[in-house]
């Protein structure tokens, strides 16, 4: 079984400084990813949709970095770790003017056993929110390890 | 855009086909992607960087696949209108960059009561080996 100390679990470890979002932020996230929609990119179209304006793509979310403290905090259960994918939960748009601020904490821990040997999966949970203090999203980083 | 789109909610049938959407994903576009998303390119731009971590070339971010998967989405879901809920990946394999690659889904399943689609996803390569899995919520609004 793996050991850690239960008192990491939901404690809040980082919050990041707002972080502001620019059409062009968004406009180069697009390109980034080939990605034309009018919603995103063409205010005039974008005027006439559900949101009556440019909003993000839902990805988007996932541009917003932890801070300083993120990797310091993540518990680390083996030489070799890795990005082992990300559960998001899209809340509300995120528009151009927003101020995005991050909160995370250790969400959950768990050992799997499988072919090549035991795996630890830790959870981290990051909560976006807007300047009105509106969830816009939740991320869940799964980040695994081999114990 | 992709080559199928949401029809309206009503019309949605389990085996629906998201994409195909075949694309080439070389350095230049994770450069790019690294910049918009205020990631070190290091590994996802540069060959040797990345076999010094032990990977056999640079590869995408995960971000990356996530957000081509997301606007697989989109594109399907088009001017439905509908909006994605939830979507979780899981990274199988490193995806290597200068490769094409195919991205594409199913629906899954329907609940109307709550007007959601479930959807698969993934990503594959050349060899057809499945490198990014997932699944999405799609919610499609009640008509006025």
């Amino acid at each position: 079984m793996v050991e850690y100390d239960p008192a990491l679990i939901g404690r809040v470890f980082e919050e990041t400084e707002p972080q502001p979002v620019t059409a062009e932020d968004i406009s180069r996230f697009c390109e980034s990813i080939g990605d034309t929609n009018p919603l995103f990119v063409d205010a005039a179209a974008a005027s006439a949709g559900p949101y009556g304006g440019i909003v993000a793509p839902p990805s988007f979310a996932v541009s917003f970095r932890n801070g300083r403290h993120f990797f310091t905090f993540v518990p680390r259960f083996g030489s070799t770790g890795f990005d082992a994918g990300k559960d998001v939960e899209f809340v509300a748009p995120i528009r151009p003017g927003d101020e995005i601020r991050l909160a995370s904490h250790v969400k959950e821990i768990y050992e799997k056993t499988g072919r090549s040997g035991s795996m630890v999966f830790v959870i981290i949970r990051s909560t976006l929110r807007n300047q009105k203090d509106e969830v816009v999203a939740h991320i869940d980083h799964r980040f695994m390890s081999k114990a | 855009m992709a080559d199928s789109q949401a029809s309206d909610f009503e019309n949605l049938q389990i085996g629906d086909p998201l994409g195909p959407e075949h694309r080439f994903v070389g350095k230049q576009h994770t450069k790019l992607f690294c910049a918009a998303a205020h990631m070190e390119a290091g590994r996802f731009t540069d060959d040797e960087t990345a076999r010094s971590q032990g990977l056999p070339a640079a590869i995408l971010p995960g971000n990356m696949s996530l957000s081509l998967l997301t606007k697989l989405l989109t594109d399907w879901i088009g001017d439905s209108n509908a909006r994605i809920v939830r979507l979780g990946t899981t990274y199988r394999s490193p995806v290597i960059t200068e490769h094409t690659l195919t991205l594409q889904g199913f629906v899954t399943h329907t609940n109307s009561e709550e007007r959601t689609a479930e959807t698969d996803l993934w990503i594959e390569n050349e060899d057809g080996d499945r490198l990014v899995i997932g699944t999405a919520t799609v919610h499609f609004p009640a008509r006025d």
